[in-house]
């Protein structure tokens, strides 16, 4: 009796992720200054269309995007990620993009779930 | 027939989740002023104590710590997270906290599984 593919383990595809990120940024900040009465609609937009995009895949995972935009004034800024999960299956993604005016760094995380 | 874990056992609660990443920032980082040369470890140090306190807790979840340290000099910054999951199950906490010099963001994740 055959049911799915159990040898077939589902795992986070990094690059795929990396390149729908990739376009949700400059499909929202591409091109703009950075303008403190909108930032807070570009972040929402940011994460919304990426876990839209993430999610239209169809993949058995569980996702947690997070972005973070940031006005280029000589402030420094530092991130770190830390995850307790299953390294088999789950990945995270974490897209850098900047422009004259500001930064946006923009991380996924995919968790797998159990079928 | 007493084969059930107490609802304590497996939600994420919030506050619990929140006074131990308060602890994880006061001890790596509380009456630290911002060094560029060491806020490397900082963040490291930050997410590593959370996540281990964390784990400690021994309930069914998988965790994503993520903290931000940012310099104050008067930059704006934006922060804004999605998630999809199971809203019974699964939940965040965010934590921001700040000195003189620096603003720290910790958030964290947790999924059951």
């Amino acid at each position: 009796m055959e049911e799915y593919n159990s040898g077939d383990e589902v795992i986070f595809n990094s690059d795929e992720a990396n390149t729908i990120v990739k376009e949700c940024i400059e499909g929202v900040i591409g091109g703009t200054d950075y303008d403190q009465s909108k930032v807070n609609q570009w972040t929402a937009n940011i994460v919304e269309h990426s876990l839209t995009h993430l999610v239209k895949q169809g993949r058995p995972f569980k996702y947690i995007v997070n972005c973070a935009i940031m006005q280029k004034t000589g402030a420094g800024l530092h991130t770190a990620n830390s995850c307790y999960w299953d390294t088999a299956t789950d990945g995270s993604c974490t897209v850098r993009w900047e422009n004259r005016t500001m930064y946006c760094v923009v991380s996924v995380f995919a968790v797998a779930v159990a079928l | 027939m007493d084969d059930y874990q107490t609802e304590e056992e497996t939600a994420f609660i919030v506050e619990e989740v929140s006074k131990i990443i308060k602890e994880s920032v006061e001890a790596a980082i509380g009456g630290n002023a911002y060094q560029h040369s060491r806020v490397n470890q900082w963040s490291t140090s930050v997410v590593e104590q959370c996540l281990s306190q964390l784990s400690k807790l021994g309930k069914p979840f998988k965790y994503i710590v993520t903290c931000i340290i940012m310099q104050k000099n008067g930059a704006g910054l934006q922060t804004a997270s999605t998630c999809f999951w199971d809203n019974s199950t699964d939940g965040s906490c965010a934590v921001r906290w700040e000195n003189k010099s620096m603003y720290c963001i910790v958030s964290v994740f947790g999924l059951a599984i």
